[in-house]
């Protein structure tokens, strides 16, 4: 049985959000995971796409196939059924080599200073800690994870840089992030990843919503050597659990 | 190999088909046509399935030379496109031939074009199943990016076109009205009445930040409401209220997740007619119940494909042909007697 409160609410004609609690919590985003794959094995014919976020999960519809109405109570027989995998046996945890220095960190100085920290004690907080992927979007491979630990949990910038470079690892406030491809950005940058986050060849990443990152620090060489390999395709991602 | 190449890139010229469905989990937007029920309309033509890739172009079509024989068909927006010295018409399937020249002049009404070519059309190497370009992302499509002079796309000859003749619609001039229709948003119980009652009086117009990835509306600006959202996600047609009060609707290039609150949702059957609604004419919105948005997105369905079946049908009709082919051999043959 489902423990959580959930609602339907239309999207539109052909897409509906089940909505959870409003609250940022791994355990009630571990079940929108689940119920993404569930329902996408279940109701895959009608499907045509389906989005977990925070908290809500938002599934499109093909309307030729079924309407809105027939469709949710489909899902509501479903979900009151439903028996979730309290184990979560499935879960991965990925490790991701940032380098930090301070060419890449651009705001490790302003971050370490909020937290009263040296920026030593910055990345040994930041990277020591793991972070579970709540959603990806707004971009290919784009991570929204959490938490980032609250004194170092520094809100954006108040007016957005107008670039940030593929790779980067940031902060905004609790949420954490990795930027795939150059885009607009407010979020506070700590460092950068040597490893291919997006390729318009391959846009997929290699990890997905309902995952865990871990940071590794590494050095300038590192860095060098681990973006040559990722050039060609020849760094293979650690997994450290699964 | 058979081919188009584009002797004048127009605006905006990029490959798009119904998009990349099935991977915004990973943050994978959409794309495809913007205007979906022209880029069907323009298959069907051509006897394509819905999903083969054409050309859209925005406000000003290319100049295509074609090294192909095969079938084109003309939708969207009106733009008064040119073969060879004579106009032709939208809505309407034409046989084209080696050495042929399309060409365009400015669009009269409307914003995107759509170019179908017989043989299942263009052929692109599809991207998670999807021919269409996001240039954003250079993804998809061409080299991921707009259409620029010399590029030569490979299409499939096709000599064959069942009941041509019959392959011509006199469709409405253009779509009546400046009303939209839209259905609550998933967040339209945030705003305050005075915002709800404001977003329904209008009048907005589509400003100058219009492209694939959305319209900002010009209009009055509705109070937004305090409290903050968690990020989720978005949907063709749901209209965002950003900060500073300002609707944007979201088109196919749209992120998959946003964080502004959705006010309304463009139902699906009203935005052709949208996206392709002028700047300068102000535009209302009017709410109806999801049952009426259900129904009027299931006949537009039905209409094309009753069009499709209709014409189909005519087949064994006269004028039978032409199989081009043949015509074209026997032409040969008596010019060279």
């Amino acid at each position: 049985m489902i423990t959580y409160k959930y609602d339907f609410v239309p999207a539109g004609e052909q897409a509906l959000h089940i909505v959870f609690p409003e609250q940022v919590d791994v355990s009630e985003n571990q079940l929108i995971q689940e119920l993404a794959q569930q329902l996408q094995n279940t109701f895959g014919y009608e499907i045509t796409d389906i989005v977990p976020a925070y908290r809500t999960l938002t599934i499109s519809f093909d309307i030729r196939k079924t309407t809105y109405y027939e469709f949710s109570s489909k899902l509501k027989g479903f979900l009151a059924q439903y028996v979730p995998d309290t184990k979560n046996e499935h879960t991965r945890t990925f490790e991701i080599p940032v380098c930090y220095d301070s060419e890449f960190g651009i705001d490790l100085e302003d971050v370490a200073a909020f937290g009263n920290l040296s920026v030593t004690e910055l990345i040994k907080l930041h990277s020591a800690n793991k972070y579970f992927i709540y959603m990806m979007g707004f971009l290919p491979g784009f991570t929204f994870m959490g938490n980032v630990p609250d004194q170092i949990a520094m809100p954006r910038l108040s007016v957005p840089r107008a670039s940030i470079a593929p790779g980067s690892v940031a902060i905004a406030g609790k949420q954490a992030g990795m930027y795939p491809v150059d885009s607009p950005g407010g979020w506070r940058i700590l460092g950068r990843t040597p490893i291919t986050l997006y390729t318009p060849e391959n846009p997929l990443p290699p990890f997905q919503a309902g995952d865990w990152i871990k940071f590794r620090q590494i050095d300038r060489a590192e860095y060098a050597a681990i973006k040559e390999l990722a050039a060609h395709s020849e760094y293979q991602l650690k997994i450290i659990s699964e | 190999m058979p081919n188009i190449e584009i002797i004048n890139s127009g605006l905006a010229t990029t490959i798009q088909d119904l998009g990349r469905i099935g991977h915004q989990a990973k943050g994978i937007p959409v794309s495809g046509a913007v205007d979906q029920y022209s880029h069907r309309l323009a298959n069907i033509l051509v006897n394509n399935p819905e999903k083969s890739a054409t050309l859209e172009f925005s406000l000003l079509g290319p100049t295509i030379k074609f090294n192909v024989e095969t079938f084109i068909a003309i939708t969207g927006g009106k733009s008064e496109p040119v073969l060879n010295d004579s106009s032709i018409s939208l809505n309407t399937t034409y046989p084209v031939k080696k050495g042929d020249l399309l060409t365009f002049r400015p669009m009269k009404s409307g914003r995107f074009g759509y170019i179908a070519f017989a043989g299942n059309g263009l052929q692109v190497k599809p991207i998670l199943d999807s021919q269409s370009t996001n240039t954003r992302l250079s993804l998809g499509g061409y080299y991921g990016r707009s259409l620029i002079k010399g590029d030569c796309l490979t299409i499939n000859d096709c000599y064959q076109m069942p009941s041509l003749a019959n392959r011509s619609l006199s469709l409405n001039e253009e779509p009546i009205g400046n009303s939209f229709r839209f259905i609550r948003g998933p967040q339209w119980d945030l705003f305050s009445e005075s915002a709800q009652q404001l977003f329904m009086t209008g009048p907005f117009t589509i400003s100058s930040e219009a492209d694939r990835m959305g319209f900002r509306l010009d209009g009055p600006i509705l109070e937004i409401p305090q409290k903050n959202m968690l990020s989720e996600g978005a949907v063709l047609g749901n209209i965002q209220i950003t900060r500073s009060g300002q609707p944007i609707a979201l088109l196919a290039d749209r992120q998959t997740a946003g964080g502004y609150p959705v006010i309304a949702t463009i139902i699906g059957a009203d935005l052709s007619k949208f996206v392709q609604f002028a700047s300068s004419c102000p535009l209302v919105f009017e709410q109806v119940s999801l049952k009426e948005a259900t129904a009027a997105l299931r006949s537009q369905y039905q209409f094309l494909n009753t069009l499709a079946d209709s014409i189909y049908q005519k087949r064994y009709q006269y004028p039978i042909g032409p199989t081009r082919k043949a015509s074209s051999k026997i032409a040969e043959t008596i010019l060279n007697s």
